[in-house]
């Protein structure tokens, strides 16, 4: 009992492209549809929880390796600090939208809310990979 | 048998499981069912009798149409996150204590 | 006994929540929802409205909720540590 099934695995190989695909489509979509940042960063990093359970921590830290998706998350803060303190340089308040505004309707419209959309599924789901892979390393590796 | 009704009985649900459990970890569980029930709350309150959901439609026309109210949902996407946030640091303490004290038991940790 | 209290707890919970309920609920909302609905669309170009309102009304509370998300894994990382011995200090 200790491996998964044949064709559990064999199923998960074949369809983790398309989660992650799924997760990226309702970070970028968050203001024209029902989704977001946090949404979709929480589908991203359950799409690798998911190859974690089904192939082992071995071999999903070798795609996957823990200190990149670990700067991923750090530098993401930073980039949203960065974003807040960039439009004090052109005279508008911290956070202010003062990107244009583009064809309602389409994706690059509605100015900073893009960017920070991205930024934010992006920490958020290298977080929640990052908080998997240090409980299962915990208790693994005695 | 609306939201607001069934949201009280969630809290009541997540605050018997916090009195009466003596593992750690169904005690956090029990809190992330409160926090659960909180959420269900603020967001069952904002509904206005016969409004749509708050999503523009991209080819209709973008007249005064009748919405329910978006503030309690903004705010309560923050709190799903800090939900999530608490209880992963919860049980991590969880796994430290049992590996210095063997027990997750809270009336065997009490007793030094 | 422990469980004698705790029904009792949750009869008193229950009734205050429950008394709650006589609240006038349902109707059209006030003031800030009213102008974020009306006039969301044209001063940020965005369809959706929760979006409208976290990302551009309200952002400086989404800057908090990154942080305390940040500040939680962060949190994780540095405790479930695997040093060289068994016995971490601390």
């Amino acid at each position: 009992m200790d491996r998964t099934s044949r064709i559990v695995k064999i199923f998960t190989r074949k369809l983790f492209p398309f989660i992650l695909l799924y997760g990226c489509y309702l970070i970028s979509h968050g203001h024209l549809s029902p989704g977001g940042g946090f949404q979709g960063g929480v589908i991203f990093g359950s799409a690798i929880i998911l190859l974690g359970l089904v192939e082992g921590i071995r071999i999903t830290e070798k795609r996957f390796r823990e200190d990149i998706l670990s700067l991923v998350k750090n530098v993401g803060m930073l980039i949203f600090i960065l974003t807040g303190f960039s439009g004090m340089f052109l005279g508008y308040a911290f956070l202010s939208d003062f990107l244009p505004q583009g064809n309602v309707g389409t994706v690059p419209s509605a100015g900073l809310i893009l960017f920070l959309n991205l930024t934010i599924g992006f920490m958020v789901g290298t977080g929640i990979a990052v908080i998997f892979y240090r409980t299962v390393r915990h208790g693994s590796e005695e | 048998m609306n939201g607001i009704n069934i949201s009280i009985v969630v809290i009541l649900i997540g605050i018997y499981g916090i009195l009466t459990k003596r593992n750690i970890i169904k005690m956090a569980m029990s809190l992330y069912v409160m926090n659960s029930g909180v959420i269900l709350f603020f967001v069952s309150i904002g509904y206005v009798a016969g409004g749509e959901a708050a999503i523009f439609e991209s080819g209709a026309p973008l007249s005064k149409i009748l919405m329910v109210d978006p503030l309690p949902q903004a705010v309560m996407l923050t709190t799903i996150v800090i939900g999530l946030g608490i209880t992963a640091l919860a049980l991590a303490l969880a796994i430290k204590i049992y590996d210095d004290r063997k027990t997750l038991n809270a009336e065997k940790l009490l007793e030094n | 006994m422990n469980r004698i209290f705790a029904i009792l707890i949750l009869c008193v919970v229950a009734f205050f929540l429950f008394s709650s309920l006589n609240l006038d609920y349902g109707h059209p909302r006030g003031g800030q929802s009213n102008y974020y609905v009306e006039h969301g669309l044209k001063e940020t170009g965005a369809l959706n409205m929760v979006t409208a309102i976290y990302l551009n009304y309200r952002a400086y509370d989404t800057l908090g909720e990154a942080t305390v998300f940040f500040a939680s894994a962060l949190g994780v990382f540095m405790l479930l540590r695997k040093d060289r011995e068994g016995g971490e200090d601390g």
